[in-house]
């Protein structure tokens, strides 16, 4: 197949979206579905939305190009870091995506700023962070307050 | 970083709004988590039910383990059988405060006779003793071998196996990079210090009997002569020497690097730093993983005994020596009293466990103390093997207290062996365990004044990890 097929995309929303064969290709499960039933036939995302797809290949469309000569580790870098420019809902979706399509440096990415969002921080900052209710009760709060207490020493 | 500041700059913007990070499923928070460092997770588990329940998981805590500790360490401590999940295991690893002594059984046609500041390593499953000080200022130049494959609590057997080479000294460092045993410097009984370098492997016989090696080796340039240095393995088959007595009966400072690596010519440069610690001997240096090195204590050059605490930081194009601990003449409790001619070993976690020592007056210490340089926040996460921490030196923090969070003195249980210093020591079992051996010990005490100094020839295990 030459480098320049298309390979057509569905979305949850009945949407059909057109891409080369090498950026469908940047996320291993459509990549699996490819060599399974070829790319005549488009291939279903039913968990994914329209807005989280556009935002999938707009990524792989970029890593795609930036694996032409000339690119440098920098340009990719900071691109990376401007993708990852998203509210909380479109983040974690876009984590749900990544490891729905299969695409590992996405879901490496996307995970990386979960992390850091995370580290460094004391108990009510994630809490404030992430709007992560406390459904403990007060005996369970305690308990896990002395049983925690050796790592904040 | 400025895409996190993005996320939660647009997180804060809906207070009201739903708990994004609650969709995401088990695999994906547990992905999260394991490369949190521990605090972090342990605050995470905290917030809800759900999250307490992930981060409990022992697929998070093997994880944070292995990434702590090195695989080797993760499967000797495990085989010790300690805990019945990864969490608990990692609690207790982090809050050992005990060690279990006993004296061990030495056995053979002969044994090494008394001596101090000679080397103990093991290298190929074999613990090999060479040279060293005895009575009369005397050098002694013979190697000895034993197996450290079975149990040792039944002892060791010893045995002979060379004299004469490498030449007969005491204050040498003797390092173990892969199987090479490598020696470097000391002092010999004509008071002559030596910068001559050996490589020594261990050579096993159709009837498993081993014995040592050694070889000379060729090297373009090496560091001046020198006894009452240090050095320890530095990663990635280098060796690291600091300080000692150079031939003028003066206190050096200079640092040196040793490279090793295969299909080139082993050769010996200086490495330059603008700061680096003041001039001594008698200090120890020991690997924590990574690119650090530790260095403890030791005599300087006004005779005054230290307790300052160093790292020498390899990472990056220009390595350099940062002070981690300033040397405090009269410690509080919870920082160990300065000394010289001390053991140093490494412990799993990126650990440094030190033992006796004598203080300016010559008195041995018997003490074991705990050196964690993440602790108190100096390093961001445990050094291992494949981990590289980010140092942050706390400019405002008196150094007293974070070197109070560091230092940690432990509980002996069991034969204590008395106090001795210049002894011999080497972690075993990748610092669950130690083996000391002979040193300097106080002579007999005649109506309260210890009569002249005695050698010591005895072998005990000191046990981390029950």
């Amino acid at each position: 197949m030459a480098s320049g097929s298309k390979v057509t995309l569905k979305s949850s929303d009945d949407e059909f979206f057109d891409v080369t064969e090498a950026v469908a290709l940047e996320c291993g499960a459509i990549k699996n579905m490819i060599e399974d039933i070829g790319i005549s036939s488009p291939i279903l995302l039913p968990h994914v939305s329209r807005k989280i797809r556009s935002k999938v290949i707009q990524y792989c469309k970029y890593h795609v190009e930036s694996q032409k000569p000339g690119v440098s580790e920098d340009e990719i870098k900071s691109r990376d870091q401007e993708f990852v420019k998203v509210d909380q809902a479109m983040l974690f979706e876009l984590i749900l995506a990544a490891n729905y399509v299969n695409n590992q440096k996405l879901l490496d990415l996307t995970c990386q700023i979960v992390a850091d969002m995370i580290k460094g921080k004391t108990l009510e900052e994630i809490h404030n962070t992430f709007n992560i209710k406390n459904d403990f009760t007060p005996e369970e709060e305690e308990e896990i307050r002395h049983e925690n207490q050796w790592a904040f020493e | 970083m400025e895409a996190v500041e993005g996320v939660e700059k647009l997180g804060k913007r809906n207070m009201m709004e739903k708990c994004y990070i609650g969709m995401l499923g088990a695999d994906q928070v547990i992905g999260i988590l394991q490369d949190l460092p521990v605090k972090s997770v342990v605050a995470f588990g905290m917030t809800c039910r759900k999250f307490r329940e992930l981060t409990e998981s022992d697929a998070v805590w093997a994880c944070i383990c292995r990434r702590e500790w090195g695989r080797w360490a993760v499967d000797a401590i495990a085989g010790h059988k300690v805990a019945w999940n990864w969490k608990q295991l990692y609690r207790q690893m982090h809050a050992i405060d005990s060690v279990f002594c006993r004296q061990l059984a030495q056995k053979g046609e002969a044994t090494p006779s008394p001596r101090a500041s000679h080397s103990l390593n093991v290298v190929s499953g074999a613990l090999v003793l060479f040279g060293g000080g005895c009575e009369g200022g005397r050098h002694l130049d013979d190697t000895w071998i034993a197996s450290v494959t079975d149990d040792l609590a039944d002892g060791v057997i010893w045995k002979q196996v060379n004299s004469g080479i490498p030449s007969g000294r005491f204050g040498q460092s003797c390092t173990v990079v892969g199987d090479l045993l490598v020696l470097f410097g000391g002092i010999n009984d004509n008071g002559i210090r030596q910068n001559d370098t050996w490589t020594g492997q261990v050579i096993y016989d159709e009837d498993s009997n081993g014995r040592i090696s050694w070889k000379l080796l060729e090297v373009a340039a090496a560091p001046a002569p020198r006894g009452a240095h240090a050095g320890c393995f530095a990663g990635d088959n280098r060796i690291v020497v600091y300080g000692g007595i150079g031939p003028n009966g003066l206190r050096l400072n200079d640092t040196w690097m040793l490279d090793l690596t295969e299909g080139q010519k082993p050769c010996w440069h200086e490495i330059e730093t603008l700061l680096s610690p003041p001039a001594r001997s008698g200090h120890t240096l020991t690997w924590i993983g990574g690119n650090r090195i530790i260095l403890f204590g030791g005599r300087g050059i006004h005779y005054e005994v230290l307790n300052d605490v160093w790292m020498f930081d390899m990472e990056g194009s220009y390595p350099k020596w940062v002070e981690v601990c300033a040397h405090e003449p009269n410690p509080p409790n919870g920082i160990p009293e300065p000394r010289s001619g001390h053991s140093s070993t490494p412990m799993f976690g990126g650990r440094v466990v030190i033992y006796g020592g004598e203080d300016t007056h010559r008195c041995r210490k018997d003490d074991v103390w705990i050196f964690d340089p993440t602790a108190g926040n100096f390093v961001d996460t445990a050094a291992s093997c494949t981990s590289s921490p980010d140092i942050r030196v706390p400019e405002n923090t008196p150094k007293t207290s974070v070197a109070h969070k560091m230092w940690k003195k432990l509980n002996q249980k069991g034969t204590l062996p008395k106090e001795r210093s210049f002894h011999a020591a080497c972690a075993i079992d990748c610092g669950c365990s130690i083996l000391i051996s002979g040193g300097m010990v106080d002579g007999e005490i005649q109506q309260d004044v210890a009569i002249g100094l005695r050698f010591d020839a005895e072998l005990y295990l000191l046990e981390l990890v029950p």
